[in-house]
């Protein structure tokens, strides 16, 4: 039988909050993080929304837990700053207690800062301090700082699959565990934002000039988040004999390809039905067991029809309740899987149901709209964490409640 | 498998191919025609390391016979850079309005993954790994790990390019030797750097022998940043005296006395360095364990790639696989007969 797999500690960093605690408080105040840029150089700054974490670069290192140092991107620190909590979270002290490995997920890498010394570096006329950042593009380079920093020396890894990648992260690990490589592991992805991605969904004619309404009738498209979020996550008998603070079992995933489009999903949901039925099938749980599904719900036209057609293609008539919280993150592409996991097992920790934020009308293709208002005190034992991206790419995991 | 290098190695037979070389010190891919694998008015908007991963992994599919298509796990250090390039210049130069979306869609990492499940019809799993050195060896330890968990066979490979502006930006932080090496020279240059390559390697892994297999890994490790102690340690647990070793070993001063540690574990066993072959780049590793791959099976060796090795130990039964991408990312891979 192979091992269950628990999750023992969480840390994340978005806009709307620099921890887990300032992510719960704001999305029980209901407080979005969506306003306009203060730190990308493009010409959108004022034009188009994007969720960004409020704090320049330089200030980013005290929450990283280091001095300043040239080399170290946004998304590094980002994903420093939430290493340095789930490790905090799950009592780690020392990562060398136990043979611990390191999953990270990435979208562009350092980009954030690359994109501005660009043309510096391939100037030949140019030299200086910024050649530093040369190394800084791929997306291992994050990954590298991050484990070196607080040591990590077993297993790293960095996946990139888009907008699933740090879901993706999340079952590698939780993988690892089951087929007793490690028995802890900390998984998660971090993102910045960058002009790169904003000019790039921009041009897909993506972005919302408001704030995204998912699952609305007149969605227009997604709006850009930044932040970084890791879990850590442990075997069954270590946690047990590590005595470790349990805060929610990963009891199912799925990743599957819809082989439909480059970057549009199947109208029908057909990837996305598969990735929910699958990893429930895995947790062993029923579709009626389910309370509440944090759907990728990104907002954008193909996105959200997709996605509410394989949940009435899944649950029929009884979709339990659902949201998105991308109105309060934005969508913070690798980071967006794990940051989604924390808030489903903030969910079952206190009882919540977050509102999908600025929906107004039910989409025409649809018979199912989300929850509209905060819920509190609804019980909630199992939840389905979706994350969706380019390529095709379809990810589902299943949270349930530790009963022991 | 197929693989895609700067030697003829998609078609024809290898081991009577004539050995490219260059002192550019950037051995280029010999690309293929790529019409008899992807429809015309899709190759027109794709990129170089695009049509060479998607070509990859397409010939391997029909060269293993596999007609299911199943899981597909791929890695690659830097993915679509002419896509990236493009784009990061494009923002600037129509000053991020009226963008065409194409160059930021394929320089998504997961992009050549996927074309292959799009152009196969394939629902299976799909993972793309981007961690320099360990890009394709994490890709090989999630199909194992995917065939012990009941696939039958999985679509696992590797796609790297290099283009002109990348190999400037790498050469200012020591990437690549100083002065022009002529490629069938690297290893007697013992200087800082490595001469840059590309390429793109798919293969079929199945978890139970078949007719058509090449060889079997019995045993994988990758070590993140090792002191030389550790790597020979690891070394010698690793395995006991192979038939022959295969090395990613690259002219590079910097980082040789990882290889020097490796020759003082196993003195006398013959070595075959790749490097000369393929250039150095992230996931070179995954040309290096085709060569391995097909050495095995054939017992024999590409002679006019190895002048002065001479012939084989014969038979060779087992084959050790060490490769290290700038002494970051080690990994070690035991190849045996099957």
């Amino acid at each position: 039988m192979a091992e269950r797999v628990f999750i023992t500690g969480i840390g994340m960093i978005t806009a709307i909050g620099d921890n887990v605690a300032g992510n719960l408080r704001n999305l029980r105040l209901q407080h979005s993080g969506l306003g306009y840029s203060s730190y990308i150089d493009t010409v959108y700054k004022n034009v188009l929304p994007v969720a960004e974490v409020k704090h320049a670069s330089d200030s980013l290192f005290a929450l990283a837990g280091m001095p300043a140092k040239e080399g170290y991107t946004r998304t590094t620190l980002l994903g420093l700053a939430a290493m340095r909590e789930a490790l905090q979270d799950a009592g780690i002290t020392d990562i060398q207690s136990a043979p611990t490995g390191f999953i990270n997920a990435s979208t562009v890498g350092g980009m954030c800062d690359t994109e501005k010394l660009y043309f510096d570096i391939i100037d030949p006329g140019k030299t200086g301090s910024f050649l530093q950042y040369i190394d800084t593009l791929d997306c291992a380079d994050c990954t590298q700082r991050i484990a070196d920093t607080v040591g990590f020396s077993e297993h790293i890894a960095t996946i990139s699959t888009a907008c699933s990648s740090s879901a993706n992260a999340l079952m590698f690990g939780a993988r690892m565990i089951k087929q007793g490589m490690l028995p802890r592991m900390v998984c998660g992805g971090t993102e910045a934002l960058t002009r790169f991605t904003l000019n790039g969904f921009n041009s897909l004619k993506n972005v919302d000039k408001q704030f995204c309404r998912p699952f609305d009738q007149q969605r227009t498209g997604l709006n850009l988040g930044e932040g970084a979020a890791y879990l850590v996550l442990e075997s069954e008998t270590f946690a047990r004999a590590n005595n470790s603070r349990i805060l929610a079992e990963l009891s199912g995933y799925c990743n599957t390809n819809e082989a439909f489009h480059p970057t549009s999903p199947s109208p029908d949901g057909d990837g996305a039905y598969e990735a929910m039925k699958t990893a429930l099938e895995m947790s062993g749980h029923s579709l009626e067991e389910v309370s509440y599904i944090n759907v990728h719900g990104t907002a954008t036209l193909n996105n959200d029809v997709s996605e509410g057609k394989a949940l009435e293609r899944l649950f029929g008539d009884k979709v339990p309740l659902f949201s998105s919280t991308k109105p309060f993150t934005g969508h913070t592409l690798a980071a967006a899987g794990a940051i989604e996991a924390i808030y489903s097992i903030l969910a079952i920790q206190h009882g919540l149901i977050f509102p999908n934020l600025n929906f107004s009308e039910r989409m025409e293709e649809l018979t199912i709209s989300p929850v509209t208002t905060l819920m509190e005190g609804y019980p909630v034992n199992h939840v389905i964490s979706n994350s969706f991206g380019f390529g095709g790419n379809n990810a589902s995991l299943v949270i349930s409640k530790y009963e022991g | 498998m197929a693989a895609i290098s700067p030697q003829p190695t998609f078609e024809g037979d290898i081991f009577s191919a004539q050995l490219v070389h260059t002192d550019s010190n950037l051995l280029a891919c010999a690309e293929p025609d790529y019409k008899p694998f992807i429809p015309g008015n899709s190759l027109r908007r794709m990129t170089r390391v695009l049509k060479m991963g998607l070509t990859a992994a397409l010939k391997c599919s029909q060269e293993s016979g596999i007609t299911t298509p199943g899981p597909i796990v791929t890695g690659t250090g830097k993915g679509s850079l002419q896509d990236t390039e493009k784009f990061i210049k494009e923002i600037v130069e129509y000053k991020e309005t009226a963008l065409n979306p194409t160059p930021f869609i394929q320089s998504t990492y997961n992009s050549v993954n996927g074309l292959i499940a799009l152009q196969q019809k394939c629902t299976a799993y799909n993972n793309t790994f981007v961690h320099r050195g360990f890009s394709f060896e994490n890709a090989l330890l999630d199909s194992m790990m995917l065939l012990q968990e009941g696939a039958t066979h999985t679509l696992t490979g590797a796609f790297e390019e290099i283009t002109k502006e990348h190999f400037y930006i790498k050469s200012r932080i020591g990437f690549w030797k100083d002065q022009p090496t002529d490629s069938r020279e690297l290893y007697r240059h013992l200087s800082p750097g490595s001469i840059a390559g590309e390429g793109a390697t798919f293969f079929t892994l199945t978890g139970t022998p078949t007719p058509q297999s090449y060889a079997a890994i019995s045993d994988f490790r990758m070590l993140y940043k090792p002191t030389g102690n550790k790597l020979t340690i690891a070394l010698r647990a690793f395995t006991e005296a192979p038939d022959l070793i295969i090395t990613g070993r690259n002219g590079d001063s910097n980082f040789e006395h990882y290889y020097q540690e490796l020759d003082q574990c196993f003195p006398g066993i013959p070595q075959l360095p790749f490097k000369h072959l393929c250039g150095e780049y992230d996931t070179a590793g995954a040309f290096g364990l085709w060569l391995a791959a097909r050495i095995l099976k054939a017992q024999q060796i590409p002679a006019a790639w190895f002048p002065g090795i001479g012939h084989l130990p014969t038979p060779v039964h087992s084959i050790l696989f060490y490769n290290h991408f700038y002494g970051e990312q080690h990994v070690m891979l035991k190849l045996e007969k099957v």
